[in-house]
């Protein structure tokens, strides 16, 4: 079976959509204001991260023709899988509601806080929002955790349990979140990709845009590397690379690199899914493929690859 | 297709290790105590289902949901024959409700240094077990039994010999503390489906399994997964919704090729909370309908407390002894059953004996994720 892209959504300060990802704006751009892009209603209580993924939500929901202007769902609820992923999605709630019980006491705390406690408020969240009754859920897997999520998003739809599912990769900055970095700002923003069985996409005339390959997970970058070499058959044109340090010159030499941490911000659990989007952009541009999509490197539990494929004309 | 269960691993407040939490269970004896590792004066309610492995007694520690968890995938893993110093290549899925926030509650209160890769286990799951490809899921109460409906994908798509299932969560105090906002009358224990319940309240534990697709000739089989259906209400971020739960029930027996009649034995989410055991209650009668008297059903969270990622394994680890054993512990504390569940044949006092062949088991959390297994005995 085969699993395609068959829409994305892009919320960054920088870029709103897969295309300017590899065009973005200018580097001062101000922060997403969700408020500005969705309205008011229905964001009161809920936390940044959350926000923002309603924001990407709902631009990859379009894009695939899933969801019209006013909202309505053109696929039976039950289809639709939501993975989202995100490791500091609920950090602000955590250490505010934290500090709240140190300096009061627990009975001073927002019961609006409760769901924001449970790390997987977002997940839910965009299900309720959307109307998305598959299954439901939330990666927190540290710098893997992307492309982990369209592995097990593309897992769904191979176990037939729904046809298509909309992935999700959410890293919110504000002061919590800053000070567990040690002062790193992430991106700020949402990234989100709707996969689709290949036969549903087209049953319903909804357009390719990216062929999802092979997964593969290594302990070290080199060992993922070797897997995702195996797996494609071929040199790619493109190596989306991981959040790393040092990230060792000779790996896919001469191969063009694209780094979008580095262009954007720490994506942590939401790199997978914009490296997804952007290999969209890039394909859209003309860009061949394949493209290697890495997360995690050699300090890391481990790195996580993913073959992306252009689409057939 | 089956999945046989090779290797069981668990540590609760009642029990270290399955046998032991098997046993307990079944004598009734309940975790139940004082707050171990909070400062009291910040908190109204008092009681909780902890673990007691703090260095000191009012002092807390990180890192202690990756302790717990090492522990019962190392138990699985041995258990099983793996080989407990080397699991790379083999997937191990994690669900759990809260990782490891209660980590950050401290460096957030104390300063106490947690790097940020220590937030998700597979850090630690790679220096324990030189582990690579773990997955943690944080899917609230039904985590555990998430991540074992994802393990049944991974080994029915060929992509997995065998896969390594754990569920693991701890206190922390935000969660405990949000509680209290909304639960007027501290409980003092878990009292699932009794009409005068008061609530949740929060327990510890970790528990794994390891599932394979073709158990090596002569090895034990604990009993095998016949399906896992997952499903979400999409209703509410905290309330349940009787037909998501109903209609995850109605799958799971579906994809087993069960029916009603053919469960032997529910072990009900049973929180304890008003809300979740009256959903829980009208989805299983509406689905088991004339046959909702004849399975017997209890609620582990009566000793356990609330494990949130962790139940639903713990529910499965002790469910395959129920099976294996024909042996069902009570749910204690059960004095008055609440008017949708008066139907039910909730054990309760003594452990029942009675011959077992197929379980369901139930689990539900925030956000509407629900989550039911069918098991089997091994036969």
């Amino acid at each position: 079976m085969n699993v395609v892209v068959t829409g994305t959504g892009v919320v960054l300060p920088r870029a709103a959509s897969a295309g300017e990802l590899i065009e973005p704006g200018p580097a001062d751009a101000p922060p997403v204001e969700p408020k500005d892009l969705l309205g008011r209603k229905g964001l009161r209580y809920k936390d940044r991260a959350t926000q923002l993924a309603y924001c990407a939500a709902r631009a990859a929901l379009r894009d695939a023709a899933l969801v019209d202007t006013a909202g309505a769902l053109a696929v039976a609820p039950l289809s639709v899988a939501v993975v989202v992923s995100s490791n500091y999605g609920n950090i602000d709630t955590i250490t505010r509601a934290m500090d709240t019980i140190t300096r009061e006491t627990a009975a001073a705390g927002s019961p609006m806080d409760l769901p924001n406690a449970s790390s997987n408020v977002v997940a839910s969240s965009v299900a309720i929002r959307f109307g998305l009754r598959g299954p439901n859920l939330m990666l927190c897997n540290g710098a893997t955790s992307g492309i982990d999520a369209l592995r097990w998003g593309a897992g769904l739809i191979r176990a037939g349990r729904v046809a298509r599912a909309l992935v999700l990769g959410v890293e919110p900055d504000n002061e919590a979140v800053r000070a567990f970095l040690g002062g790193a700002r992430t991106v700020d923003g949402s990234a989100a990709v709707v996969l689709e069985d290949a036969a549903a996409a087209a049953e319903r005339g909804a357009p390719a845009l990216a062929v999802l390959g092979d997964a593969v997970r290594g302990a070290g970058l080199a060992a993922s590397l070797g897997r995702l070499s195996d797996a494609a058959g071929e040199r790619p044109a493109l190596w989306q690379v991981p959040e790393t340090d040092d990230l060792p010159g000779a790996l896919l030499d001469g191969v063009p690199r694209q780094d979008l941490g580095a262009r954007f911000g720490l994506a942590s659990g939401a790199l997978g899914v914009l490296q997804c989007a952007a290999a969209v952009g890039w394909f859209a541009r003309g860009g061949a493929g394949p493209v290697y999509a890495s997360a995690g490197g050699d300090a890391d539990d481990a790195s996580a690859g993913l073959v992306l494929l252009r689409p057939a004309a | 297709m089956t999945w046989a269960v090779t290797g069981t691993g668990a540590v609760a407040s009642v029990g270290r290790d399955p046998g032991e939490l098997f046993a307990n269970l079944c004598a009734g004896v309940s975790g139940v105590g004082e707050l171990k590792g909070f400062d009291l004066s910040r908190h109204d309610a008092r009681f909780a289902y902890e673990v007691d492995d703090r260095p000191e007694p009012g002092a807390d520690v990180p890192r202690r949901a990756t302790a717990l968890l090492v522990d019962a995938i190392a138990q699985a893993a041995r258990d099983a024959g793996l080989d407990e110093r080397d699991l790379s290549g083999v997937p191990v899925l994690i669900g759990t409700g809260l990782r490891e926030l209660r980590s950050v509650e401290l460096w957030q209160r104390d300063g106490t240094d947690f790097p940020p890769q220590d937030l998700h286990f597979g850090t630690a799951l790679r220096a324990a077990f030189n582990a690579d490809d773990t997955h943690t899921f944080s899917n609230a109460c039904s985590a555990g039994l998430y991540a074992l409906a994802l393990a049944t994908d991974l080994l029915d798509g060929g992509t997995a010999e065998t896969v390594i299932v754990a569920g693991v969560d701890v206190l922390t105090e935000t969660m405990y503390g949000l509680l209290e906002r909304v639960q007027p009358v501290p409980p003092e224990r878990v009292r699932p489906f009794d009409r005068n319940r008061a609530g949740v309240l929060m327990g510890e534990g970790a528990a794994a399994v390891v599932l394979t697709r073709t158990p090596a000739a002569g090895r034990k089989v604990h009993g095998v997964v016949r399906s896992v259906a997952v499903n979400c209400d999409a209703y509410h971020v905290t309330a349940p919704d009787p037909g998501g739960i109903a209609e995850a029930i109605r799958e799971a027996q579906a994809a087993a090729g069960r029916k009603p009649a053919d469960i032997d034995l529910v072990m009900v989410h049973g929180t304890g909370t008003l809300l979740n055991d009256e959903a829980e209650a009208v989805a299983l009668a509406d689905v088991f309908g004339e046959d909702a008297d004849k399975p017997l059903m209890t609620a582990i969270k009566s000793m356990t407390g609330h494990t949130s990622g962790a139940s639903g394994l713990l529910n499965l680890v002790v469910t395959l002894t129920a099976l294996a054993e024909g042996r069902v512990p009570p749910t204690v504390g059960l004095d008055d059953p609440v008017d949708e569940a008066a139907g039910f044949r909730i054990v309760t006092g003594e452990a029942a004996r009675a011959p077992l062949a197929v379980a369901q088991l139930n689990a539900f959390g925030f956000g509407g994720v629900n989550a039911v297994a069918i098991v089997e005995a091994a036969r």
